[in-house]
Formats: structure tokens, C-alpha cells, sequence
């Protein structure tokens, strides 16, 4: 598969978000700082309210904080920009276009020849199992299928960073599930640096080379715990658990 | 995964079936309906002079004769002539306006206070204007038919705008748009197009209804045939002249449906 790749390093550095409030400034964020390697697959996991999704905001480059910087290899980030792949939770696909026309908009827009362009779709349509609904509209698609479509079109123009904000807490457990080996997989094929957001203790340590442990009032870091387990991880496993507890007891 | 998804394929389809049986149940119905107004019409006129109420057959005959001297074939021609290119200027200029608004917070600022204050005028009291600036003919009417074109789709086209998702838009951001007007042709166009394709739709209603408003001060067409007979008190003619209008309105705007279902077909 011609998936080619490039991964970055993430630098979080002092960041802090304060907000006016009616009754005053609301600090929503304090100090933030963590750093996350090429190619590492990390979590940040916290309680609602801790701040987790201003934070995704401002690493994509949606937000500006207050004060502090998020850099991608050194470069400090000032906007949203193809060397950043969003995934939201609740999808976002353009419901005007196809599948394939959703997965090749950056592709588009950074002016991929079309012959290359249908290719790659094609390739990527492969990579999270929808070859066949390359002319589907997205209302015709489940909300496990409508994830993997965003996937593949955060993942087109080649980021060096996938960001994902609780993709999958809009679908059903057994999709859950399958979604979360399947990005395992898709990760380990292109090599990405991958930051993504839960509040699932259970998936933050599923999946993450380390866990980022938010705590609220203000939103800060708690803990980033290095998960020392094999892949395929499961729930039952007793490192597992008490990983799990560890950070349920922090957060708790 | 597959089975799940030819589930909601399935869905989809026996939606579609009911949709369908309920379109020949509503054509029955409809059909009746109509059979019974034309019924009660009919017993309305034979106890009317013709001058009042006219029967369907009379206006069935004047309809023949006016067909037969072409006098409404050309009436119908020249309605088009005003007809066509005000609908067409009126609805772009509404339609780029409205999405200049509805994107652009200074030009709406900026621009608010002339709007309320133009919004208001009916387009028939700027006949002054059209008789001045573009004459007594087809260019004066299709002025006054751009105007009520213009509005319709104004709003339709600033309400889709504003209606339009930001998160889209930051996706489209986070995918390498960059330029505003990148933005409108990628995101704000297509997802405000449910809004503008009824705009459209609203406005060409509107415009045939403006028709014969605008044929008022003297511009050739169907309106001008209903003044003239109307003065004359020929009610047959008069009926057969609205009739031509309800028919190309439905004509238009079921063409136009077709062409709506089939922009929107991912709705």
C-alpha cells in the first residue's frame, strides 16, 4: 500500500488558557506542558471539565492560549494547516460530497493531479476498509463508517500529527472496540505521532505508548504514566487493571 | 461491518417505498379535489351572470379563441421576455449579496441600516424608477421583478451563510483552505445550498406573481391581456389569461424541483 509517511515531534510547552467569565476570568487551563516523540501514540485522558478539549483545540490550532506554545517539530503552531490531521467526535464529514469526495478534499486543495489523487483515495479507502463505498454519500453511513471516513481524510494530505478528540465516543461499544484496534493498526502502518483525546480510562491506556492525566479546577497535568504493555492490550489483563486504577484514583 | 451497513441501506429503501405509495394516494386526492372545485365552479356559474363568475367551458372557449389569433401565445412570449432575465439578474444579485452578508461581519455591519431601510419597499413603488431609468417595456418590468427576486433569495442565501457550521470550517481549514474565498466555494456555498435552492424556488413563484404587476404602466404580456380585459369586463378571458400563469408556474417550479432533488441528492 502506498500510505508514505512522515511523523513530528509535538512540544506542549507552559500552556495556560484563561477565560472571561461573567464572574470573572475562568482558568481553564494552567501550565500545561508534556512533549510527545515521533511515531508515539500518546493519551490524554481526564475527567469532564478538566480542559482536555481546549487543549486538543489549541494544539490544532484552532485556539490561541492565553500564554505558552505548542510546537510541531519546532515550529511553533499558529493555525489550523495540513501538517495537522483533526479527527472530531462527531465526525464532521461534508455531507455534500462522497465518501471518496470527503477523503480527497486536502488533496484537492493542495493540488494533487487527479489521477494521483484517485489513487491515493483509493489506497486510503483500503486502509480503513471502505473501498466500496467510495460513492456513498455520508447519510447512507453508519457512525463507525462515518469515523473511518474521517479518518482516511484526516490522514490524505500526510500530517505529521493525527489529533483525534474522542472520535469514538459517539458510537455503540462493539464498533468502539473494533475502531480502536483497527486505529492500532492503521497507526502502526503509517508510523503517525498520534495525540488523542478520551475521558475512557480504559481506552487512554488501550491505546497510548504513554497516558497524559488531566485534573480539573484548573485543567492541568496530573501525571503522564508510560504504559509498559504489549500489544494487543486487554482489560483483563492484571497490569491492565492496575494501570486503570492508578489513574482512576488520581482523577477519581 | 458490511451486514450493518445493507441494513441501513434497507431502511433507506422501505422508506422510499412509502414515500412512494403515499405520492399516488396524495395525486388521488388530489385530483378529486380538484374535480370538485371545478364542479362547484361550474354550479356556481349558472346561477351568476357571465360578467361575475364565467363558466369553465367559457373560459375553456376563450382560452381556444385567444390560442387560435396567437394573441396569447405572444402574450406569453413578451411575459417571458421580462420575465426571464429578471428572475435571473434578481436572483444572482440576491444570492451574492446575501452570501457577502451572511460571511463577511463588516460588510453586515456596514451594510445592515441600508438593508432595513430597503427591505421594506414593495417593488411596485419603484415603478417611478423603472419607467425612469430603463423605459416603458420589458427592461422597466424585468426591474421590478428583479427587485422581488432580489430579496427572496437575499434572505435565503444570508440565513443558509449564517446557518453554516463553523466546525465544518475548521475542517476545511485544518485540510490546507486557507483564502476566505476558498472557504465560501468549498464549505459555505455547498452547505448553505438547501437554503438557497428554496430561495430560488420562493423567488420564481414570486416572480410570475410579479408578472403582472409589473405589466402595469403598459410593458407588454399576460398582465397587460388581464388589465385589458378586465376592463372590458370579459371575465372568461381574464380567468384564461391566470390560468396560463398557474400553469407556467407549475411548469417552472416543478422543473426546478427536479433539478433541487437532484443538487441535493446527499440530503
Amino acid at each position: 500500500m502506498a500510505i508514505e509517511s512522515t511523523a513530528d515531534r509535538v512540544t506542549v510547552e507552559d500552556v495556560s488558557m484563561v477565560y472571561d467569565g461573567s464572574n470573572g476570568p475562568v482558568e481553564a487551563l494552567r501550565e500545561i506542558s508534556f512533549d510527545v516523540d515521533p511515531g508515539e501514540f500518546v493519551t490524554i485522558v481526564g475527567p469532564s471539565g478538566c480542559g482536555k478539549t481546549t487543549l486538543f483545540r489549541i494544539i490544532a490550532g484552532l485556539q490561541t492560549p492565553t500564554d505558552g506554545e505548542v510546537r510541531l517539530d519546532g515550529e511553533p503552531i499558529d493555525g489550523p494547516g495540513p501538517e495537522l490531521g483533526i479527527v472530531f467526535q462527531e465526525y464532521h464529514l461534508f455531507p455534500w460530497r462522497t465518501v471518496a469526495g470527503n477523503v480527497g478534499f486536502g488533496l484537492e486543495q493542495n493540488g494533487t493531479p487527479a489521477p494521483e489523487r484517485r489513487e491515493r483515495v483509493q489506497d486510503l479507502l483500503e486502509l480503513v476498509g471502505l473501498e466500496g463505498f467510495a460513492d456513498s454519500y455520508p447519510k447512507d453511513l453508519s457512525g463507525g463508517m462515518k469515523q473511518r471516513v474521517a479518518l482516511a481524510r484526516a490522514l490524505a494530505p500526510d500530517p505529521d500529527l493525527l489529533l483525534m478528540d474522542e472520535p469514538f465516543g459517539a458510537v455503540d461499544a462493539q464498533t468502539k472496540t473494533m475502531l480502536q484496534e483497527e486505529l492500532l493498526d492503521i497507526w502502526d502502518a503509517t508510523g503517525k505521532t498520534v495525540l488523542f483525546v478520551t475521558h475512557d480510562i480504559e481506552e487512554a491506556v488501550k491505546l497510548g505508548d504513554r497516558v497524559v492525566v488531566m485534573d480539573r479546577e484548573p485543567g492541568r497535568v496530573q501525571e503522564i504514566l508510560d504504559v509498559d504493555l504489549g500489544r494487543p492490550r486487554s482489560r483483563s489483563d492484571r497490569a491492565f487493571g492496575s494501570y486503570y486504577e492508578e489513574i482512576l484514583d488520581r482523577i477519581g | 461491518m458490511a451486514t450493518d451497513v445493507s441494513n441501513e441501506l434497507d431502511r433507506a429503501d422501505n422508506v422510499g417505498r412509502i414515500v412512494d405509495s403515499l405520492d399516488s394516494r396524495r395525486v388521488l386526492l388530489g385530483a378529486l379535489g380538484l374535480v370538485g372545485f371545478v364542479g362547484l365552479w361550474w354550479a356556481g356559474s349558472t346561477a351568476q351572470p357571465e360578467y361575475i363568475l364565467p363558466s369553465p367551458l367559457a373560459v375553456g372557449l376563450a382560452a381556444q379563441s385567444e390560442l387560435a389569433s396567437g394573441t396569447m401565445q405572444a402574450a406569453l412570449f413578451n411575459s417571458v421576455l421580462h420575465w426571464l432575465p429578471g428572475t435571473v439578474v434578481g436572483t444572482t444579485l440576491g444570492i451574492a449579496t446575501g452570501v457577502a452578508l451572511g460571511w463577511s461581519r463588516f460588510l453586515d455591519e456596514a451594510l445592515t441600516p441600508i438593508v432595513r431601510v430597503l427591505r421594506p419597499v414593495p417593488p411596485l413603488a419603484l415603478i417611478g424608477f423603472a419607467i425612469a431609468w430603463f423605459g416603458i417595456g420589458h427592461a422597466g418590468a424585468a426591474f421590478i421583478i428583479a427587485i422581488g427576486a432580489f430579496w427572496i433569495n437575499f434572505y435565503a442565501a444570508y440565513g443558509g451563510v449564517e446557518g453554516v457550521s463553523e466546525d465544518l470550517l475548521d475542517v476545511a481549514r485544518s485540510l490546507g483552505v486557507q483564502r476566505q474565498l476558498g472557504l465560501i466555494r468549498t464549505v459555505v456555498l455547498p452547505a448553505s445550498l438547501p437554503e438557497i435552492t428554496t430561495g430560488i424556488r420562493t423567488g420564481i413563484g414570486r416572480c410570475w406573481m410579479l408578472v403582472v404587476a409589473a405589466e402595469i404602466f403598459g410593458a407588454p404580456g399576460i398582465g397587460r391581456q388581464i388589465f385589458r380585459a378586465s376592463n372590458s369586463l370579459q371575465v372568461d378571458r381574464v380567468i384564461a389569461y391566470i390560468l396560463v400563469l398557474s400553469v407556467m408556474f407549475l411548469l417552472v417550479d416543478t422543473a426546478f424541483r427536479v433539478v433541487q432533488r437532484r443538487v441535493l441528492a446527499w440530503r
